[in-house]
């Protein structure tokens, strides 16, 4: 694949889990439950996770999808990755791969972002995302909930609902549509 | 939560001028290779890969091999853990008001080192 000039350079966001690497496997690809590491969304697919499925993260009351793609990779318990796109902007997806490596005192957990298209809401996105993603889930798969903070951002967004973009409501994007957006 | 040790070393990584010089390269340029990071700074080669021994011990930096290459990163998460421990939302909130009306009347970049 030609990759796009106008691509940031990767970004990498690093934590370590206190937890067998299966936990954290089994909460990284949850799905149909409540993930409060990923802003309290539901992450939906037809069938089940795998190469190829396409994968929505939709709010509870199933009203919205603000991030839908397709899965990429899909290694247990090492490796995941997706497309990405936040139905909210216009740009075009990039690539969030998650990789798990198990050491001594748990597991090395790394969000990778690539193929982030420079300049944009997303890329802005991505760069406040990332942290909040990894620090949330490293309290989600030891303790079993969200920090305090991040619970109070929930929170926040529970209250934005309602100015979420009509782009971004469930209907626009089902999951035939979710596979043309391709990788 | 981040052990204790572990914060150690992200506080021992801070605790130098060219360190956080170091961070600021990665941040304004990620995947940039040791050869011409190193270039950037007055002292040896040697001493700038004991700086980056120090910073990857604390977990501020990833490198990874591309060819003969070494790539760096910088890994914000650890000073996101420093925050997080002292700080949340709403102090967070008010914190910023400040600091963003510091920055605006001193005509302060917010980022330092920032080459743009």
């Amino acid at each position: 694949m030609i990759e796009n000039q106008n691509t940031v350079e990767k970004a990498i966001y690093k934590i370590n889990i206190n937890a067998p690497i299966e936990k954290v496997w089994s909460e990284l690809v949850k799905t149909d439950a409540v993930l409060p590491f990923f802003f309290g969304a539901v992450c939906r697919t037809p069938d089940e996770l795998g190469v190829g499925a396409p994968v929505a993260m939709e709010t509870p009351d199933g009203k919205h999808r603000r991030v839908v793609g397709e899965v990429l990779a899909f290694e247990p318990p090492h490796r995941y990755a997706h497309t990405f796109k936040f139905t909210g902007y216009e740009d075009r997806p990039c690539t969030v791969t998650y990789e798990l490596t198990e050491t001594e005192n748990g597991v090395e957990f790394s969000l990778i972002t690539t193929n982030v298209p420079a300049g944009t809401k997303t890329e802005k996105g991505m760069a406040q995302g990332g942290p909040f993603i990894v620090r949330t889930f490293k309290s989600v798969v030891e303790t079993g909930k969200a920090p305090l903070g991040a619970r109070a951002m929930l929170f926040m967004f529970s209250l934005m609902a309602p100015f979420t973009p009509k782009a971004s409501r469930s209907e626009n994007w089902d999951f035939a549509k979710i596979q043309t957006l391709g990788a | 939560m981040i052990t204790n040790e572990r914060m150690d070393n992200v506080f021992h990584a801070l605790a130098h001028e060219n360190r956080r010089r170091i961070l600021d390269e990665l941040r304004n340029a990620p995947g940039i290779s040791v050869g011409r990071l190193a270039s950037n700074f007055d002292v040896s080669r040697i001493a700038v890969m004991n700086h980056l021994a120090v910073l990857e011990a604390a977990g501020l930096i990833v490198s990874e091999r591309d060819g003969r290459t070494r790539r760096l990163y910088l890994n914000v998460v650890p000073i996101q853990m420093i925050y997080d421990r002292w700080t949340d939302d709403y102090s967070g909130y008010f914190a910023s008001r400040l600091t963003a009306i510091k920055y605006a009347a001193e005509g302060a970049e917010k980022k330092e080192g920032k080459n743009d």
